[in-house]
């Protein structure tokens, strides 16, 4: 069964090889009726692949017509994948900004591929990289294994002693619920933890922006009734204090919201308690 | 078996793309990922318990977490008064000289006691960290003991810094 269906595999990838690249065609490209003279971009991309572990990570160049992409730098990977290089790897998903799968190093800045614009300037060439300091998965995969385990360990979720009087929901007055604007809007895509220079020396210990920024989202609820357990188990050298208000965090987080911001304000409550 | 005709199936696939020009995949460029000199190169990944269980958090120690850092910018925002009065109020006064020679000694110690965290972790290089701390603290002493001489035998640290300044 397994040998049948890498033979299927087989068969249709070389289809696809031998395709006129003309032909081809994904939702990625824009419909023209007249060809508009080509707009070629060159794209450089981080290319390591774990079935050949001796061999070094590379930079790899494609080059693309933009005429015939769509704005995006997702638009463009998912172009190079289906029409010139189905072994690239990288995370997509929901190609509107509120996944964070496709969070990516680009031209220096950590972003989300679908939310950033590639330049248009044909002379430069844009380079692509995995999130820095990461383990890398394969091409442009991260491992955030370590990410998600921290953010487990920060207790993400509203703890109660108590119901509430009358045993309905748990009210919160529109005063309240503003404290938490900035903070419920991150999608955990590590583009900050990422950038943070602290995070990439003690990401063991350190948490790092974006779990912070949530530690904060459950410190600040009003509902929740732990507030003084959970400032007391960051309390220690390591989890928050690594933070040197470096704010590569705030610069770089694709959803416009203020890490540094949130860690400051536990850094107050931690000192006032 | 599958496994074997993957492999094969994927780099029989790669081979006529890496020649292939006229569609884009055009070069490949060598890629210098490792640098030779790293002071602490990346260790290989390593995940402590299961992919489920959370990352372990060190134990609570107020002393080096909040009331370190609460002390520490106490230190900091008392410092920004302190080194603009003397120079502003033009007199000598050998208390507030003092307070800013304790502070500035206080100030440095945890700044460069920052780095060390930051750059030497214990976990990491423990004995290192405990060098380091030492010379550190070594260091930190000696500047104390030269600030008080300078204090009690000398003109004191502003007058020097001001004479410096003319000189």
């Amino acid at each position: 069964m397994a040998s049948l269906r890498t033979t299927s595999r087989l068969l249709a990838s070389s289809r696809s090889l031998f395709r006129p690249a003309t032909f081809a065609r994904s939702y990625a490209t824009v419909e023209s009726g007249s060809e508009p003279a080509p707009q070629i971009k060159k794209f450089q991309v981080y290319r390591w692949n774990p079935d050949a572990p001796s061999e070094k990570p590379k930079m790899q160049t494609y080059e693309l017509d933009l005429k015939k992409t769509g704005p995006m730098m997702l638009d463009a990977l998912i172009r190079i994948k289906n029409e010139i290089d189905p072994t690239l790897t990288f995370r997509r998903s929901c190609r509107e900004g509120i996944c964070g799968s496709c969070a990516m190093n680009i031209d220096g800045v950590n972003t989300l591929a679908c939310l950033c614009r590639i330049p248009t300037d044909t002379t430069k060439e844009s380079r692509i990289y995995p999130l820095p300091h990461t383990y890398v998965v394969k091409d442009l995969v991260p491992d955030l294994t370590q990410f998600y385990k921290q953010y487990k360990s920060i207790k993400p979720y509203l703890q109660r002693d108590t119901k509430t009087e009358d045993g309905l929901e748990n009210r919160q007055s529109p005063e309240d619920r503003k404290k938490l604007d900035g903070l419920y809007e991150c999608i955990l895509c590590a583009c900050c933890s990422t950038s943070c220079p602290s995070y990439w020396w003690n990401s063991e210990e350190y948490l790092g922006p974006a779990i912070l920024l949530q530690s904060y989202r459950w410190l600040a609820d009003s509902r929740d009734q732990k507030t003084a357990e959970r400032k007391h188990a960051i309390d220690n050298s390591m989890s928050v204090y690594r933070c040197h208000t470096i704010l590569n965090c705030t610069r770089t987080c694709p959803k416009g919201l203020n890490p540094a911001r949130a860690i400051s304000e536990i850094k107050k409550m931690m000192a006032a308690h | 078996m599958a496994s074997l005709m993957r492999q094969s199936c994927l780099s029989a696939f790669r081979a006529p793309l890496a020649t292939r020009n006229a569609v884009g995949v055009s070069q490949v460029v060598a890629f210098h990922a490792s640098a030779k000199k790293q002071i602490l190169p990346p260790q290989p990944q390593t995940i402590q318990g299961t992919m489920n269980d959370p990352a372990p958090i060190p134990k609570p120690h107020p002393s080096h977490g909040s009331y370190h850092w609460t002390f520490e910018r106490l230190v900091c925002v008392g410092l920004i008064p302190l080194t603009i009065a003397p120079f502003a109020a033009g007199s000598l006064n050998p208390v507030t000289d003092a307070v800013l020679c304790s502070m500035l000694v206080l100030h440095s110690h945890v700044g460069f006691q920052a780095s060390i965290i930051d750059y030497f972790p214990a976990r990491r290089v423990p004995k290192t960290a405990s060098l380091l701390n030492w010379l550190l603290r070594g260091f930190t002493l000696t500047t104390a003991v030269g600030l008080y001489e300078l204090e009690t035998n000398d003109v004191g640290l502003t007058e020097t810094i001001k004479r410096v300044w003319k000189a």
